[in-house]
C-alpha cells in the first residue's frame, strides 16, 4: 500500500492540487445545497440572536443612543453596534464549526479514512473546505448586510466596504490557519464539541462581539490577544464613527502579526497531528 | 427463559391504578437514573456545563453596564419599578435553561436514543412513551437546577445580589405550574424529532424566536405589540415575570392570581396538546414504519 501511495503522493502538481481544492469546495457546497431551509436559517437568524439585546438597550436607556455606549465605543448606536458584531462574528464561528470540525463530519460520514488513503495530503483538503466555507460565510453575511441595510439602516457605501473587507480578510486568514489546528485535534481527541462550545465562551466574552469589552478591565486586557478584537474595533471604527481607513495601519500591522503566528503555527501543528494520529494508528477510531 | 420475565411486567401495567403508577415512576426513575450515568461519564463535559450558562450570563450583564454606565438605570426604573440591572437580568436568564429543557433536553431525546441505537427498545417498552420523555425531563430538571444554582452563586459573589426572601416560596410555586406547560412543549419538540430525524433545527428555530419574545433582559413593554401577544402564550413568560415580582418587586401589568390562572390554563392547554400530538405521530410513525429512518 505505502509503496503505491508514495510516488502518487510525490506525483501530484500544483494543478491537481488545485483540481481537488476545487473538487471538495463543490462537494461541500453540494451537501449544503442539499438542504436549502439551512440557507435562510443561517442568513436570517444570527441577527435575530442580537434582537434581545436590542430590546436590552431599549430598556435600559428608553432611546436609540446610549451616552455611556457612546464615550466607551465612540458611537452611542448600540444596536448597529450590535448588529456589526453578529455579521462579523458569523465567519467566526463558521469558521470554528465548518473548518475546525470538518474531519470530524468526515469521520461521521464514514469518509475519514478514505481522505486520509487518498494521494492527497489532508491539508489540501482542508484547504478546499475552508475556501468553501468562506463562499458560504460570505453568501450569508451579503444576506445579513442587506437585511441590515433595508430595515436597520445602517449605510454600506463601497468607501467603507473596501477597507471593512481587508480587515476581514487579515482576520479570517489567521483565523482559518487556527482553524486547520483545530482540525488537526479532531483528528487526536475526536469528540470536540466541548472544545468549541469553550472557545465559544471566550469569543462571547473576551472579544466585543456583543458588548465593549473596555467596561472591565479583565475583558478588556485579554481581549487584546484576540485577532477578533482588533478587527471588530475597527470594522466599527469605519463603519460607524466614520474613521479615515488610513489612520487603522496600527491595527492593520498587528493582524498581519498574529497572521502569520497563527498560520505558520496551525500548519505545523496540523502536520504534527496528523503524522502523530497515523503513526499511533488512531485515525479510523470514533 | 422469557416466562419468567414476562410475568410480572403485564399484571403491573394492567393492575390497579397504584400499582399503574409505581410501575410508571419507576420507568421515570429509571430514565433519569441513566441520563445521570451518562453525563457524568464525561465530567469534564459536565464541568463545562455547569459553567455554561455563567459565561453566557455575562455579556448581558456586562453589556447593560455598558449601556447605562452603572448598576442602576432610571429607565428600567421608570417601567417595572426596579432599577437595579444585574438582578433583573440574572432572574431572567436562570429561565432560558428551563427553555432549553423543554426545546433540546426533551426535544432531542428520541433522536439520542436513536445515536445510541436504542430507540427501538425504548419504543418496546412496556410503559407509554410520554413516561420515557418524562424521565428526560426530571433528569433535565434536576440538571437546571443545579447549573441555576451554580449560576446564582458565581453572580451573587461577583456582584452582591439581593433578593426578597419572602418571594422563595411563592417563585418555586410559579415555576412549578410553568414546567408542567413547558412538559407540554417539549412533547411536541420529541415528537418532531419522529419525523424530521434531524430535529434540531426546529429546536433552534423555535429556541431562537422565543428567546426574542420572553422578556428575559427586558420588560415587555419594549417588545412591539404583536410580540407581546405571542409573549403572553408562552409559560416561562408568566414565570420570569412572576418571579421578579416576588423578588425584586417588578410590576407586571397583571395580579399574581391571574398570573397563575393564566399558568395553569397554558398548563392545561400545552399538556393536552403536546400528548395529543405526540400520540398521533407515534401512530403515524409506527403505521408509515419509518421509526427507524435515520
Amino acid at each position: 500500500m505505502s509503496a503505491t501511495v508514495a510516488p502518487a503522493r510525490s506525483g501530484m502538481t500544483s494543478a491537481s492540487y488545485a483540481h481537488v481544492v476545487w473538487a471538495e469546495f463543490t462537494k461541500t457546497v453540494n451537501i449544503w445545497l442539499s438542504y436549502p431551509i439551512m440557507i435562510a436559517f443561517w442568513a436570517v437568524f444570527p441577527l435575530l440572536w442580537v434582537m434581545p439585546y436590542v430590546f436590552q438597550g431599549k430598556a435600559l436607556v428608553g432611546s436609540m443612543s446610549s451616552p455611556s455606549f457612546q464615550q466607551l465605543t465612540g458611537s452611542g448606536n448600540y444596536m448597529a453596534f450590535v448588529l456589526i458584531g453578529a455579521m462579523i462574528s458569523t465567519f467566526i464561528f463558521s469558521g470554528l464549526w465548518g473548518v475546525g470540525n470538518s474531519l470530524r463530519e468526515e469521520t461521521y460520514w464514514g469518509t475519514m479514512e478514505y481522505i486520509i488513503a487518498s494521494p492527497t495530503p489532508p491539508l489540501v483538503i482542508l484547504i478546499g473546505k475552508t475556501l468553501a466555507e468562506w463562499a458560504w460565510s460570505s453568501l450569508m453575511v451579503a444576506f445579513q448586510a442587506a437585511i441590515i441595510g433595508i430595515f436597520f439602516g445602517v449605510q454600506f457605501t463601497v468607501a467603507k466596504v473596501l477597507p471593512v473587507m481587508l480587515l476581514l480578510g487579515l482576520l479570517m486568514v489567521g483565523f482559518y490557519g487556527f482553524a486547520i489546528a483545530f482540525a488537526g485535534l479532531t483528528l487526536l481527541i475526536k469528540e470536540v464539541q466541548g472544545y468549541v462550545h469553550t472557545l465559544e465562551w471566550v469569543f462571547f466574552l473576551f472579544s466585543p462581539i456583543r458588548y465593549p469589552v473596555q467596561v472591565n478591565p479583565i475583558t478588556q486586557l485579554v481581549s487584546t490577544l484576540i485577532p477578533l478584537t482588533w478587527a471588530l474595533v475597527a470594522i466599527r471604527s469605519i463603519m460607524l464613527v466614520n474613521q479615515k481607513p488610513v489612520n487603522l495601519w496600527r491595527t492593520v500591522i498587528v493582524l498581519c502579526a498574529m497572521d502569520i503566528v497563527l498560520l505558520v503555527g496551525g500548519y505545523f501543528l496540523f502536520v504534527w497531528l496528523e503524522r502523530k494520529t497515523r503513526r499511533d494508528g488512531t485515525v479510523g477510531m470514533h | 427463559m422469557a416466562q419468567p420475565d414476562a410475568k410480572p411486567l403485564c399484571p403491573t401495567i394492567t393492575g390497579s391504578p397504584i400499582a399503574r403508577l409505581r410501575h410508571y415512576a419507576h420507568a421515570v426513575w429509571a430514565e433519569n437514573i441513566k441520563e445521570w450515568k451518562l453525563e457524568l461519564t464525561y465530567p469534564a463535559d459536565f464541568a463545562r456545563g455547569l459553567i455554561d450558562p455563567v459565561v453566557y450570563l455575562l455579556p448581558y450583564l456586562l453589556y447593560g453596564l455598558a449601556l447605562v454606565g452603572g448598576r442602576q438605570s432610571a429607565n428600567l426604573e421608570k417601567l417595572v419599578g426596579t432599577s437595579d440591572i444585574v438582578t433583573f437580568v440574572t432572574l431572567g436568564y436562570v429561565f432560558i435553561g428551563f427553555l432549553n429543557m423543554a426545546l433540546w433536553a426533551m426535544g432531542f431525546s428520541l433522536r439520542k436514543e436513536q445515536f445510541y441505537g436504542t430507540l427501538e427498545s425504548v419504543f418496546a417498552a412496556p410503559v407509554p412513551r410520554w413516561i420515557f420523555t418524562m424521565g428526560m425531563s426530571m433528569h433535565s430538571i434536576l440538571h437546571q437546577t443545579l447549573m441555576i444554582a451554580v449560576q446564582i452563586v458565581f453572580i451573587t459573589a461577583l456582584f452582591n445580589m439581593t433578593v426578597n426572601p419572602v418571594g422563595l416560596l411563592p417563585s418555586l410555586a410559579i415555576v412549578g405550574l410553568m414546567l408542567v406547560a413547558l412538559y407540554g412543549i417539549g412533547m411536541i419538540m420529541a415528537s418532531t424529532t419522529l419525523i424530521f430525524k434531524q430535529g434540531w433545527l426546529i429546536s433552534e428555530g423555535l429556541g431562537s424566536i422565543l428567546l426574542v419574545v420572553t422578556p428575559i433582559a427586558y420588560p415587555l413593554a419594549v417588545l412591539p405589540v404583536f410580540m407581546q401577544k405571542v409573549a403572553l402564550t408562552v409559560p416561562t413568560t408568566y414565570g420570569i415575570l412572576t418571579v421578579r415580582h416576588f423578588l425584586l418587586g417588578e410590576r407586571m401589568g397583571f395580579s399574581v392570581t391571574t398570573a397563575f390562572l393564566r399558568v395553569a390554563v397554558l398548563s392545561v392547554v400545552w399538556v393536552a396538546f403536546g400528548l395529543i400530538v405526540f400520540a398521533l405521530i407515534d401512530r403515524y410513525t409506527r403505521r408509515s414504519g419509518t421509526l427507524s429512518h435515520y
